[in-house]
């Protein structure tokens, strides 16, 4: 698959000629110098973005084929997103952010609040489903962000750089809920990294350069 | 350095800027396009009740004007016409007879205002003189002639050539009539004229009614019309003594006084409201714009820079929008109205209602400069007061309270 | 959920939301005030009109109302007063003949319009009666009496009790002369009543202008001014089959300048408010537009949770059309408020008594709150604001999540 951006008068190829396949059940890191296209490639599997070359299949479903409506309800439900940082919609509370996506896929009132209850108890925030965003820590408010990815049974989930925003310790504690819910929850997890300590935690490691995939290997 | 600094800071978000000079716009063309449609009607009502033989000013017998019958006559008018000749101020002047007649004819009668004019003089005074639209003038030498106006010539269902008679009261009390021959037809702004007014030739109107070379009023026309109330004045001190009264046009048409006063203070009301329409989003994009820049503000405090500076660079961002939304607005008004001076606006659909209302069928827009800098010093002197509040919010901005906003 | 987002989005940016609203809350007030102004003031002209002089409806002869021929004559009034009495919704009725006449005085003539009237039957069509100044109305039994305009009165140096030689012209062409005394003063505040009417009897007209028992026109008054395009077909009806000479018209068509001014001050109402609420929808378009610039990057974190565009676009819309209806629903009822207040205690515009007085309007003025006037004023205010919402929410439709998240 291939993407070319146009800044002005350059042309970047972010990624060129890629060739992936995942597995489901897969912990994977992809991992890469700034501006080597792991954001790119993880916009693409998410469906934010369409490749200019090549196609990518989400459970046998093509993307590159979909209109933007279409690509919506598949991220609702089969996909979910951990960002770096401004996860969370600011006039939602805790347990509110994480209702959201079930509100979207149409849960009722009752079963939303239960489920969102719940994981958020599973990742560590028991106690705190009222607060804001403004109202957690950092590492808080991506342990949110990962409740909410997950509670949606998406097939797979997204997460670019998740901890780089962290201190080592929050990020630690991050990967290792990430990994949980991997084992416990049977989630595909996909991350982006330039951290040597976050690739540590992967069990597929996945290098990527300029726009290439260098190498790929199991742990 | 402030300028350059606002005028650039005005362009970093070009839609929001664009939004808000558009309500500026669309306002200050408002307020200049509307007030100048305004004066036009006012304007047009003015001149058309100062051509329905009002003149500038007008010279009565003492008594004429609360009792407009033959006794109230100027029995001296000679003497009249060689003082106002002799003033430079006096541009144009005419004399006339006017009483209340009955015009009666085999359909119809009923009652009419009898004008006895000098044709030649007349057409340069009253509306006379080029409102004639089928048949002729009166000629100076005329005796049998009338004049009639359109609308009259209907309800008598009659015809240029025709009889109509005339009876008023001549100077002796009796009945005195007349029959005059319909010589020309008349077109008036107002239907209402044409029902009132028929023009038969001085000298006739003097036989009639039995008075030597007598007349009822003298109207005048000057260079000005603002100025008729000052010429009036002084033209009534040359004939202190006498038994005249001189008026100018304001005290004649107390009606068309009121409606002007009327439309001065419209006029003042919708430039207030379209102002606060535009003062609300003008704070409130101001405000956007700062507060986006709070980090900004906080630097420059920390950079050493004084609270005033802070407020006069955004007081100038504000100045930069209400500038050259005045401007643009202006520049659009202006080309509204002369857009619109050609033709006017025609509201012949409404005629039975303008009728109706006093007004006339066409409307041309009448820039006023007194309206204009109304316009734009309300809107950028109280845009500017209304827009020192962001103002000083801004400076008020620490540099602490900024680092930690973001 | 959609609901809570919306209203705590709006309260995000607590003086910004204040200050939108405001901006639609003076705008709503100006327009509910002004409207209730306008019709307040239609309704008191119409009122006056109808009332002074016109009545709702009139039977008169073809064409007698363009021509005003003392020939055409409605020539059988008891066969017109025994159908209005047998119909619905006729509230009162009178007779009436007219024609131009000469009146003297010791020293002065006139040309004034004689009007014959029913002394009994005219107050309850009429309200003549309450405008007499000097002197008494015209009494059954009253022969060679009559009403005069004040302007008339003073111009003739006429007062009650003087006498009034009247001279004419009857309908068979025969001559009509008399002397009356005046019995009473009427002031009706329209130079052209007060200076140009004299009413005497209707039978004594009658008998002076040889009608042979016709009138000119029989009046009729409604229970209200919507009743009367069905009494006035009522009325056609029932003549249509007995009289096919007469002609049946309405208020309107018996002033049509009056409602066609009315009309010309509406259409100018409408430009005015118009023009005004499009510079408010743009005046506030900004801060709809900020709520969608400074949180694209949330749409993209939203977006890329699965909600679509329109799903976007709907959250805004929600947003926008939430200030807005504060902003109209406290406008309307304050500009309500206001409004009333004037309705109970009237409001003299400075200036304006003069004109208004030459219209038939009374010197203090009263607005009319209507639901007409609150819904006209409410609704263009909400239109134009929704619709100046809609240009920044059509942006977020076109957004495309990668540009979204990649946004500050």
């Amino acid at each position: 698959m291939k993407k070319i951006y146009r800044q002005g008068e350059v042309s970047v190829t972010a990624l060129d000629g890629v060739d992936l396949s995942i597995v489901k059940g897969d912990f994977m890191a992809l991992a890469g110098p700034s501006g080597s296209g792991k954001t790119t490639l993880l916009n693409m599997i998410g469906g934010l973005d369409s490749p200019d070359g090549g196609s990518i299949l989400l459970n046998g479903q093509a993307l590159e084929k979909m209109k933007p409506s279409q690509l919506a309800d598949m991220r609702l439900h089969q996909v979910g997103f951990v960002f770096q940082s401004y996860n969370l919609i600011p006039v939602l509370s805790a347990v509110e952010n994480v209702e959201f996506v079930m509100l979207l896929q149409g849960m009722p009132l009752q079963e939303r609040r239960r489920k969102a209850l719940a994981i958020l108890d599973d990742v560590g925030l028991a106690g705190k489903y009222g607060r804001r965003p403004a109202e957690l820590s950092g590492g808080q408010q991506q342990r949110v962000a990962v409740a909410r990815a997950i509670v949606g049974a998406p097939a797979i989930v997204l997460a670019d750089e998740p901890t780089a925003n962290l201190d080592s310790a929050s990020g630690k504690d991050l990967l290792k809920l990430m990994q949980e819910m991997n084992e416990s929850k049977k989630v595909t997890f996909i991350f982006s990294t330039h951290d040597k300590m976050v690739m540590e935690y992967a069990r597929r490691l996945t290098l990527i350069r300029d726009g290439r995939i260098v190498e790929d290997r199991r742990k | 350095m402030i300028l350059k600094l606002a005028w650039r800071n005005i362009w970093r978000n070009r839609r929001r800027t664009a939004v808000i000079l558009t309500a500026i716009v669309i306002g200050l063309w408002a307020m200049v396009f509307l007030s100048a449609l305004m004066r036009g009607i006012a304007d047009r009502m003015v001149k058309n009740a100062i051509s329905t033989m009002t003149g500038h000013i007008k010279i009565y017998h003492a008594g004429y004007r609360n009792d407009p019958v033959i006794e109230n006559r100027i029995e001296n008018p000679g003497e009249i016409k060689n003082i106002l000749q002799s003033l430079p101020a006096v541009r144009q002047f005419t004399s006339r007879i006017r009483v209340n007649a009955v015009a009666a004819n085999a359909r119809h009668s009923g009652g009419v205002t009898l004008v006895g004019i000098h044709p030649g003089r007349e057409a340069g005074i009253s509306f006379t003189g080029d409102a004639v639209t089928e048949g002729e003038y009166l000629k100076d030498e005329e005796s049998q002639g009338i004049l009639v106006g359109r609308a009259l010539l209907e309800k008598y269902e009659t015809r240029i050539g025709h009889k109509l008679v005339l009876m008023s009261r001549d100077a002796s009390g009796e009945i005195a009539s007349r029959a005059f021959r319909i010589r020309g037809i008349y077109d008036a702004e107002l239907e209402s004229t044409e029902r009132q007014f028929v023009f038969v030739n001085l000298a006739a109107a003097q036989e009639m009614l039995g008075v030597n070379g007598d007349v009822t009023e003298f109207s005048l026309l000057i260079d000005d019309y603002e100025e008729a109330a000052a010429v009036a004045a002084s033209v009534g001190r040359r004939f202190d003594g006498d038994d005249l009264a001189v008026y100018s046009w304001k005290e004649l048409l107390p009606l068309v006084v009121a409606v002007l006063k009327m439309y001065d203070g419209f006029i003042l009301f919708w430039f207030a409201a379209v102002f606060i329409a535009i003062a609300f989003g003008l704070v409130n994009t101001i405000l956007m714009a700062v507060f986006e820049r709070i980090r900004e503000f906080g630097l420059m405090r920390a950079l050493g820079m004084k609270p005033s500076f802070v407020v006069a660079e955004v007081s100038a961002e504000s100045f930069f929008l209400l500038f050259i939304g005045t401007v643009a607005g202006n520049l659009l008004g202006a080309a509204s109205v002369a857009a619109l001076s050609q033709r006017g606006i025609d509201l012949s659909a409404f005629a039975k209602g303008i009728e109706f209302a006093g007004m006339s069928r066409i409307i041309f827009p009448v820039l006023e400069l007194g309206d204009i800098l109304t316009a734009d010093a309300a809107v950028l002197v109280l845009g500017m007061a209304v827009g020192l509040y962001p103002a000083i919010r801004a400076a008020r901005f620490s540099p602490v309270e900024a680092m930690v906003h973001m | 959920m959609n609901f809570i987002m919306a209203w705590r989005n709006i309260w995000r940016h607590p003086r910004r939301s204040i200050l939108t609203i405001a901006a639609i809350v003076f705008a709503t007030m100006l327009l509910v005030f002004m409207l209730s102004w306008q019709f307040g003031a239609y309704d008191t002209m119409i009122d006056a009109t109808v009332k002074i002089h016109t009545g709702h409806i009139q039977i008169q002869a073809q064409g007698y109302q363009d021509q005003r021929d003392m020939r055409k004559v409605v020539p059988d009034p008891n066969e017109i007063e025994r159908i209005l009495t047998s119909l619905r919704g006729v509230k009162s009725y009178t007779f009436r003949a007219e024609d131009f006449s000469l009146v003297s005085s010791e020293n002065r003539t006139y040309g004034v319009l004689v009007i014959g009237i029913d002394p009994q039957k005219e107050p309850s069509v009429s309200t003549l009666e309450d405008m007499i100044r000097r002197g008494r109305f015209l009494e059954a039994g009253d022969r060679r009496s009559a009403l005069a305009g004040e302007i008339l009165a003073d111009n003739l140096n006429s007062p009650v009790g003087g006498d009034l030689v009247l001279l004419g012209q009857g309908r068979d062409g025969s001559i009509a002369a008399t002397v009356l005394t005046i019995k009473g003063i009427f002031n009706t505040g329209q130079d052209e009543f007060d200076r140009t009417m004299i009413h005497i009897p209707l039978e004594y007209f009658q008998e002076l202008y040889n009608m042979r028992g016709a009138v000119h026109m029989a009046v009729v008054l409604c229970d209200s001014l919507t009743a009367v395009p069905a009494v006035k077909e009522r009325i056609a009806g029932a003549l249509s089959g007995i009289d096919s000479s007469l002609a049946v018209l309405d208020w309107k068509e018996l002033n049509p300048g009056l409602v066609q001014a009315i009309q010309m001050d509406l259409v100018s109402g409408f430009i005015f408010y118009l023009i005004l609420i499009i510079v408010v929808a743009f005046s506030i378009m900004n801060t709809f537009l900020m709520a969608v610039f400074e949180r694209t990057r949330e749409f993209g974190v939203m977006m890329s949770m699965g909600m679509g565009p329109g799903r976007l676009m709907g959250l805004l819309l929600m947003e926008s059309l939430g200030i807005t209806l504060i902003g109209v629903v406290i406008g309307t009822i304050a500009g309500a408020a206001v409004t009333w207040y004037f309705q109970i205690h009237g409001m003299v515009i400075p200036g304006a008594e003069e004109v208004a007085r030459q219209f038939g309007l009374p010197e203090r003025m009263f607005p009319q709150l209507s639901f007409l006037s609150i819904a006209v004023g409410a609704g263009i205010v909400l239109i134009l604001t929704v619709l100046s919402a809609l240009y920044p929410a059509f942006k977020v439709k076109g957004l495309k999540p990668v540009e979204a998240l990649s946004a500050v």
